[in-house]
């Protein structure tokens, strides 16, 4: 069996999400009352052209990397250099811990407060991405956020969570 | 909140009888708040609910009514599905109130909400608005009992409305169309997003009749305007600028429809909290400060206390099922 | 000659020094908005309704209407600065202002936004104060089917938006419109994609896809490539100036999108975002070096900041001329004005000549205020870029997070927030464009819904499209702004073996 090209596997995977997605098309539920073209219609016809788009991506030849765009090169110079040092998969861990912090900033918004979770969230990820100097970074970080802050709150009277903090 | 001038203006205005009110408040009251008050609009900044939010809390603290502060804050989503689920937790929280009207009832209805007004407690109803029927001027319909006869003649004729199907503007159009004997699925019900694009729609001739809020369309109405209105679901004539609209009643079609907004809190609030915030808001209908901007906004009155509030919310609840029903909406 | 007499009129209203102030800080504060991602000038003006409220009612609407406009204007900072568009007018300014950001031209790049938003700004008060009166029937003529075929035609941009591969720019808008679905369905109130959850009943808020997929996916890109602390690459700001051949490559585009812009923001419900869309998607195909779109060329900055800000001053026509709003943020403005006890309509020309007259005037005044604000700032402000790299991320990231927050105040929306970063992320690294997700993210609903509308009201009668004149011209060229370019195609490969 041939191996499959990226762009294949692409289609595959968008061809099992468009089948997906077609299932839940059928599971709406039509409207009691007569209606020219009900819910589920155009959901329906998304699936359809999605599922085509698929096999129409299956079937085209992936555009050589070298195609003289930076950003593709870099891309694959950087699949490059994480194979290279797969155990440190450093680039990829960056990612990851990033997207978990975000999580755990959502998770800790309104029991820690907006002015602390923000700031917490700021200063940690700078210190993360390589930013040494703590003590301008929490200037930074607190400054930023507690303008954020008043701004939203005192002058245009939106609400934020206050959280452990007094105000 | 912002406007701090006029706030001091105001307050000095007023100060006798924020004075005479605490008085009597000192007397009556075995609870007030302990802390500052989350006052929920279950919407984005900028719709009705939020204009009431923002409004009674300006005013309450303008003539220093309570003695904590009324913290307005939106919880969009769902037409208010997301804020309800919210409070719904918030079992038993006194400092937790949120402004409300007819989609409370008819959101569970509909199904997308899994609470409904039962799972609250009424605090107060504060105003009303009604319902309106539009037509091009050039249209030549001149009465509501015209414009149905044609409907019955023509299934197609449409009826734009700002909200989904069997959401507000399509009860109201609906239990019109079946009180003038219609058979209420017949209406060829139209939804915009928003009784401002239904009323451009109208103009533009593309639907034949519009069913909006009354407050909404006053603005459109008086000389030289494109459209006008064929009936409104008051039980009485409004006043301004629609003095000269025949109520529905007056056509012979025994039918009103309240587009009410009141108070709730959050489920099972003590009786003590509940006497509370029905005085507060009792005293704040009767202030200077609230008067003007009931009549800037177009607002009516319409008062009623938590044991009628309560009543009254099953009563809407009786007669929206019923529309439902008739339209095949029904327990889906 | 009247319309200039009426115009000196509103000019005594506007250059009343209470109004002056109004205009000033209207403007500065919508600036200020605009530039913080998240707080639209929808919410922005909503919330400022308590202040006006005893206000006169043409200094009222004179300072929400420069906070407005400045929002718009202010936007584009964020987009080209960050690649976080903070108003969805400005997308399409980050599709070639952020590249310029990262080649080191950010001031010039900021330059060319004010000049052009100044421009697009100025050239619509003209048509607004000229023609707002005629145009008003115009807006109301386009039913729920010229919509329908507006939206086609605007999707049919999706061919100029997507270069590598057609396919995957297609399978991109395809997402777009089926994120725009999500939510209960306003036609039959049926819940389509929810996954039984309530955060998804009003489906999902263009703002998180946008940030998601261009700000966050950015920064895990950078990440991902390693950009961290060691090798810091300083971006130059570089020269504010312009080249007089600059000034005459960009002078054409910001004429036509302007023109482009101002009639697409009178039409109810199309709006800054599809003007601005439209005028970047026209431009490219017109320019000879279109495939330079994308990649930082100046006509790719000056069209989408002319068009919106042209579109934004357009959607003052329905409000103004009818008393219907053609935007939220119109609709915000009406709710206002009747608050302040005027009724926008046909009559208000004639019953407050003050309020017409006076805000027209003013935004004269407020686009010249936003230049020269805003000319002087642009270095300050884009040395931002000059942050050290892991600060600047952080700050990107805190930045979303505040706009999507402040904006929904839903966890659950954060939570979407990260995932279409993700979703951004993996499209970039294998060669989806993003535009046209937003694209069909931000016509895909509408479109949806304006059919059914238009069928709902014909009684299920397909030809209502085509019977309906305005309609069935849009779609024509829609059919031809997809036909023609493979009929070149064509055309070019059939001569070619003849030639050789």
């Amino acid at each position: 069996m041939t191996r499959f090209n990226t762009n294949q596997w692409l289609a595959l995977i968008i061809a099992v999400f468009a089948a997906a997605y077609l299932w839940m098309a059928w599971q709406i539920p039509s409207f009691p009352l007569p209606r020219p073209v009900d819910s589920d219609l155009f959901p329906k016809v998304l699936g359809f052209t999605l599922l085509a788009l698929a096999a129409l991506l299956f079937l085209e030849r992936p555009a050589e990397v070298v195609s003289g765009d930076e950003e593709a090169d870099a891309a694959a110079q950087a699949a490059r250099e994480d194979t290279a040092r797969s155990l440190l998969l450093s680039p990829w861990s960056r990612v990851v811990v990033t997207s978990l912090a975000i999580v755990a900033y959502a998770l800790l918004l309104v029991p820690f407060g907006f002015v602390l979770a923000s700031t917490l969230l700021g200063f940690g990820l700078s210190w993360y991405f390589g930013y040494r100097r703590h003590a301008i970074n929490l200037v930074v970080s607190l400054g930023v956020v507690l303008t954020l802050y008043l701004t939203l709150t005192r002058a245009m009277g939106v609400y934020l969570p206050t959280g452990l903090l007094p105000f | 909140m912002t406007a701090k001038l006029p706030v001091k203006h105001l307050t000095l205005l007023a100060l006798p009888l924020a004075a005479a009110s605490l008085a009597t408040l000192a007397q009556a009251q075995d609870w007030t708040p302990t802390r500052s008050i989350e006052f929920i609009a279950p919407a984005n900044p900028g719709g009705g609910w939020d204009t009431l939010v923002r409004t009674t809390s300006r005013v309450i603290q303008e003539e220093g009514l309570a003695d904590q502060n009324f913290a307005a804050i939106n919880v969009p989503g769902g037409g208010g599905a997301v804020a309800w689920a919210q409070i719904a937790r918030d079992s038993g929280n006194p400092h937790k109130l949120f402004a409300t009207s007819p989609p409370i009832i008819l959101v569970p209805l509909a199904g997308t909400s899994r609470h409904d007004h039962t799972a609250f407690t009424p605090i107060a109803r504060l105003i009303t608005d009604y319902s309106i029927v539009l037509v091009r001027d050039d249209s030549p319909y001149s009465d509501l009992n015209e414009l149905f006869a044609a409907m019955q003649e023509n299934p197609n004729l449409s009826v734009g409305g700002g909200s989904a199907p069997g959401s507000m503007d399509h009860i109201s159009i609906a239990g019109l169309a079946s009180a003038a004997g219609l058979n209420a699925a017949e209406v060829n019900y139209v939804p915009f997003s928003g009784g401002g694009e239904a009323m451009t729609s109208l103009m533009g001739g593309h639907v034949e009749a519009v069913i909006t809020g009354a407050g909404e369309a006053s603005g459109q109405l008086g000389e030289g305007s494109d459209i006008r209105a064929l009936g409104v679901s008051a039980p009485e004539r409004m006043g301004g600028a629609l003095a000269d609209v025949p109520t529905y009643q007056e056509q012979d079609i025994d039918y009103t429809f309240d587009i009410w907004r009141g108070v709730m809190g959050a489920p099972d609030m003590s009786a003590e909290a509940v006497a509370y915030y029905e005085d507060l808001f009792a005293q704040m209908l009767e202030t200077d400060g609230w008067e003007q901007a009931r009549e800037q906004l177009g607002w009516i009155d319409a008062y009623q206390n938590s044991e009628e509030f309560g009543d009254f919310l099953d009563a809407q609840k009786a007669q929206f099922s019923e529309v439902l029903s008739d339209l095949g909406l029904l327990g889906q | 000659m009247e319309s200039l007499n009426n115009l000196m009129y509103g000019f005594g209203i506007a250059l009343e020094p209470m109004n002056i102030a109004y205009v000033f800080f209207g403007v500065f504060a919508g600036t200020i908005i605009g530039m913080l991602p998240g707080l639209g000038p929808i919410s922005a003006l909503a919330l400022m309704i308590p202040i006006t409220f005893a206000m006169e009612p043409s200094s009222g609407l004179i300072l929400m209407a420069g906070v407005y406009y400045g929002a718009i204007f202010g936007g584009s900072t964020s987009s080209i600065l960050l690649n976080a568009p903070g108003v969805a007018g400005t997308v399409a300014t980050s599709f070639d202002g952020y590249p310029m950001a990262k080649q080191g031209m950010a001031g010039k790049a900021l330059a060319i936004a004010a000049y052009a938003s100044f421009i697009g700004g100025t050239v619509s008060i003209v048509f607004l104060m000229l023609v707002a009166p005629l145009l008003g029937k115009v807006a109301v003529s386009f039913g729920p089917a010229e919509y329908f075929s507006l939206m086609v035609l605007g999707l049919t941009a999706v061919v100029s938006l997507s270069d590598k591969s057609l396919v995957k720019g297609l399978i991109a808008a395809v997402l777009g419109v089926m994120i725009s679905i999500m939510g209960i369905d306003l036609q039959t109130g049926t819940e389509r994609y929810t996954f039984g959850s309530a955060h998804l009943l009003d489906g999902i808020d263009f703002l998180v896809v946008a940030l998601g997929i261009f700000a966050l996916a950015e920064v895990f890109y950078i990440l991902l490539r390693g950009g961290g602390g060691k090798e810091a690459p300083r971006n130059a700001i570089g020269s504010l100036k312009l080249s007089r051949s600059e000034v005459s490559q960009i002078a054409p585009p910001i004429a036509r999108s302007s023109v482009l812009g101002f009639f697409t923001g009178v039409l109810p419900g199309a709006g800054a975002t599809i003007g601005s869309f439209l005028g970047y998607s026209m431009e490219k195909r017109l320019a000879k070096d279109g495939h330079t779109f994308g990649k930082g060329n100046i006509k790719g900055v000056a069209a989408p900041e002319a068009a919106n800000n042209a579109a934004c001053t357009g959607s003052f026509v329905p409000l103004l001329t009818l008393g219907v709003p053609g935007s939220g943020t119109t609709a915000v403005l009406l709710g206002a004005l009747l608050i302040m006890g005027v009724s926008p309509g046909p009559m208000m020309l004639e019953n407050r000549p003050d309020v017409f007259w006076g805000v027209i005037a003013s935004m004269y005044i407020g686009n010249i205020f936003l230049l020269v604000l805003n000319l002087p700032l642009i270095p300050l402000i884009a040395k931002i870029l000059d942050m050290p790299k892991p600060m600047l991320l952080s700050l990107i990231l805190i930045f979303c997070m505040v706009g999507v927050y402040g904006m929904s105040f839903s966890i659950f929306d954060l939570l979407l927030l990260l995932g279409f970063g993700l979703l951004g992320l993996g499209m970039r690294l294998f060669g989806f464009p993003t535009a046209p997700l937003i694209l069909g993210l931000i016509l895909g609903a509408i479109m949806e819904e304006s059919m059914r509308r238009a069928l709902q009201i014909s009684g299920g009668d397909w030809s209502t499209f085509i019977d309906k004149p305005i309609s069935m011209w849009l779609l024509i060229i829609a059919a031809l702004s997809l036909l023609l370019p493979l009929a070149k195609r064509g055309l070019t490969k059939m001569r070619s073996p003849a030639a050789s």
